[in-house]
């Protein structure tokens, strides 16, 4: 409905963000045929409205802010998540240096505000989307203003089943964040996903749940009353909720090990932990080796 | 022995003179690289963070981060415009600067190793506060319940500094101080769009950083390239401060602070050892000038005469203090009072003034830079509040960089610091204005007023829970 809406309006800013999701339509190119033409057309046009906002990206007080705020909680969870695994050596807990030798694949990584401050803790991360101009803000922000990762990070305007042809099983850790809710086939995105991920990994996705409370608080307040995130971003039936992510994780041997719910204060730019997973929810699953699949 | 020193001296010359060769010959050499490097480029270090001003606050700063493990890995620059600090002599006579230190503070020596210095030094625990004035019977007296703890301890400024000092020292390779380094200007990156804040000492020498930390007080340098809103004002007062001799009976061991609300401000007696105390008199500038100027004797009559001298009460108040202590079961606040131990003498140029004013940033904190301490706050000195907000600054500054730097936020990332800023908003702003708030107050001999106050003393004396809630605020 909402989605309609916003196509049938031609001042709407058609692009948004993109996340590098898109699986087997990985297409750019809306020429081919039926149904598989208008999956293609809608994932072309979350690419452009996410890229329509490149410029603003990294602007901490900009239509980004809120992006930026949820660092504060989802880069400990991504930390001490990998943490827990057993995966860190002790003597870097607690320092800088603590995600050191983690190879980090962040999907749909807009301009880096994740993967930069991933790559920061020593991980070696590499930063996937389908917005052109994303990646390139990606790079110059990287080069310009943190040239002390730029041996750590690499960016790629790739879609993440061809990413996951040539990276099998090599990634210690996947983030999915804020992405699953632009993509229409999310199984087809988490197989890629979990195709890339060495047993034993984990996959970390942060996105909205599919509850009523989250559409009138995240799409009708957050985007046409508060302006939190550009209008047009989010839509409910792309939204998710975490039992069904689990399910199809499930299906893909990974095992989900945590589900956080989370929400933001918009008066205070500030995103909290909380016990609902009711509006947005953070979950990690660890790829089960082969040996205990069934 | 004769032949051999004269060969030896032989030997000495000869290497001598080949050394003066060589010296010759480097010299030129080196001195040509030198010339031509500092032509091309005046090199510009680079820190993690750097802290302007070493004061007792930034000090602090540097021996916090530097005890920290996750900010151990971070290069630290102190830069201070005076020379290195000469050390402290723990038997030598009483300095007059002195403060009063509160528990928070205390934890925050110890976690940095500092307090055993200042133990093992000299140092005065507080273990009674009493609080009156001089237009009613109005009393308070803080302490800890059968005196088990203290209220606060008294320490000299400069053996806080050299307790630091020796932290920063000891324990921290990360940390390099730069003495007489004044800032001439800085540039932060919110301005210039530049990744690193910049530094540029009045000789020349010029480094960037990630983090700026303004330790510089009350005319911080930093805080003015900040941009941020200052309320300040003067208090038309001045604080005089001195090092006393007391009249004190054998077996008193001198462990309570005094202070008395006098017309024109407060006089505050701080315990330094069994015979002699601090002096902390906040008075008109004339006043202060004259009180100065006075020879020993008559300085010690007038100091004597404000703790004592009888100011015209104001009646009304005094009944109604009778009648509320009547109902609390008190026979008056009269058998409560104690009186100040008498002073008798004044240490020969100990006597000093300064200024009282009143600061407040509207932001501490910016892309690339911070405030901390009185560059960010300055209160008047009746609760001995203002060092301690200072490390309180430095305290919750120390945490919010390390979960930053935990997070992968970079230092100077305004989207972390800005937690910072919360915090100490938090806990300043309350103690800033009541303590502005009791200066008002009793500033002024207008009759209702003197009432209210008296009742609202008196009724905080009188119910623990309330005072309680004062005590924990003061004591951090």
């Amino acid at each position: 409905m909402l989605r309609n809406l916003t196509l049938l309006k031609p001042s709407n800013r058609l692009g948004q963000s993109l996340f590098g999701a898109l699986t087997r339509h990985s297409s750019l190119d809306a020429t081919s045929t039926g149904g598989f033409k208008q999956q293609t057309a809608e994932t072309v046009r979350e690419v452009k409205h996410h890229d329509g906002l490149a410029a603003d990206w990294w602007n901490k007080t900009g239509q980004m802010a809120a992006l930026h705020a949820m660092n504060e909680i989802r880069v400990p969870l991504i930390r001490d998540g990998i943490v827990a695994r057993g995966n860190v050596k002790a003597h870097y807990i607690n320092t800088t240096k603590v995600l050191s030798g983690q190879r980090i694949l962040d999907v749909g990584c807009g301009a880096g505000l994740l993967t930069e401050q991933l790559a920061r803790l020593g991980a070696h991360v590499t930063g996937i989307d389908l917005g052109e101009e994303l990646i390139k803000a990606a790079r110059v922000h990287l080069a310009n203003c943190s040239p002390e990762l730029s041996d750590r990070v690499e960016y790629k305007m790739e879609p993440i089943d061809q990413h996951a042809k040539g990276n099998c099983e090599c990634y210690d850790v996947l983030i999915l964040s804020e992405v699953l809710e632009h993509v229409d086939d999310k199984v087809a995105l988490l197989s890629s996903c979990v195709q890339t991920l060495k047993p034993g990994g984990s996959i970390f996705i942060t996105t909205m749940n599919k509850t009523l409370p989250m559409w009138l608080g995240g799409v009708v307040l957050g985007e046409y009353v508060l302006n939190i995130a550009p209008k047009g971003t989010h839509h409910w039936d792309k939204m998710i909720g975490p039992l069904d992510v689990q399910r199809i994780l499930d299906t893909m041997n990974c095992q989900t090990v945590l589900v956080n719910g989370s929400t933001y204060d918009f008066w205070r730019n500030t995103w909290r932990w909380i016990n609902s997973t009711q509006l947005c929810y953070a979950l990690q699953a660890v790829k089960q080796m082969p040996t205990e699949s069934s | 022995m004769l032949v051999l020193l004269h060969k030896n001296a032989g030997a000495a010359v000869g290497n001598q003179v080949r050394n003066i060769a060589k010296r010759l010959l480097t010299t030129t050499a080196a001195g040509s690289t030198t010339t031509t490097t500092t032509k091309t480029a005046p090199a510009t270090e680079h820190y993690d963070i750097i802290i302007g001003g070493g004061g007792l606050v930034g000090t602090t700063l540097a021996a916090a981060l530097a005890k920290n493990t996750t900010l151990a890995d971070k290069k630290v620059l102190l830069l201070e415009g005076a020379p290195p600090f000469k050390g402290f002599n723990s038997s030598g006579p009483y300095q007059n600067r002195v403060s009063a230190i509160n528990r928070n503070s205390v934890e925050l020596f110890k976690s940095i190793d500092a307090w055993a210095h200042i133990e093992a030094a000299r140092y005065k625990p507080v273990k009674q506060m009493q609080v009156w004035e001089s237009n009613s019977n109005a009393l308070i007296q803080f302490q800890h319940d059968n005196f088990a703890s203290d209220v606060a301890c008294i320490i000299e400024n400069d053996l806080i500094l050299d307790a630091v000092y020796a932290r920063v020292r000891d324990s921290a390779d990360n940390v390099k101080v730069l003495n007489k380094a004044r800032i001439e200007c800085v540039s932060l990156p919110g301005a210039t769009g530049a990744p690193h804040s910049h530094v540029q000492l009045q000789d020349g020498r010029s480094f960037t950083c990630e983090l700026l930390i303004g330790a510089d007080g009350a005319n911080s340098v930093v805080r003015k390239q900040m941009g941020v809103d200052v309320f300040s004002f003067n208090y038309e007062r001045m604080g005089l401060v001195a090092t006393l001799d007391l009249n004190m009976e054998e077996d008193s061991d001198n462990s309570v602070a005094w202070q008395r609300f006098l017309p024109t401000g407060p006089v505050a007696l701080l315990p330094l050892t069994s015979k002699q105390s601090s002096l902390v008199w906040s008075t008109t500038v004339p006043h202060a000038k004259q009180l100065l100027a006075m020879e020993s004797a008559q300085f010690v009559d007038a100091l004597n005469e404000a703790f004592c001298r009888e100011y015209p009460r104001i009646d009304v108040a005094d009944k109604a203090l009778q009648a509320l202590n009547s109902f609390f079961g008190n026979s008056g606040s009269q058998h409560q009072r104690q009186y100040p131990p008498r002073v008798c003498g004044v240490q020969d140029g100990s006597r000093a003034t300064f200024p009282l004013g009143f600061l407040h940033a509207s932001s501490y904190v910016c892309n690339g830079a911070a405030l901390v301490g009185d560059a960010a706050h300055r209160v008047h000195p009746l609760a001995g509040q203002g060092v301690n907000l200072g490390f309180s600054d430095v305290r919750i500054l120390v945490e919010t960089l390390a979960t930053g730097a935990y997070a992968g936020f970079k230092l100077g990332d305004t989207q972390h610091l800005i937690k910072y800023e919360r915090k100490c908003l938090a806990k300043n702003v309350p103690i800033m204005v009541g303590v502005h708030g009791l200066h008002t107050l009793y500033s002024t001999e207008f009759s209702p007023v003197v009432l209210l106050r008296s009742l609202g003393l008196q009724l905080t004396q009188n119910l623990p829970p309330i005072k309680n809630i004062f005590m924990k605020s003061a004591m951090g």
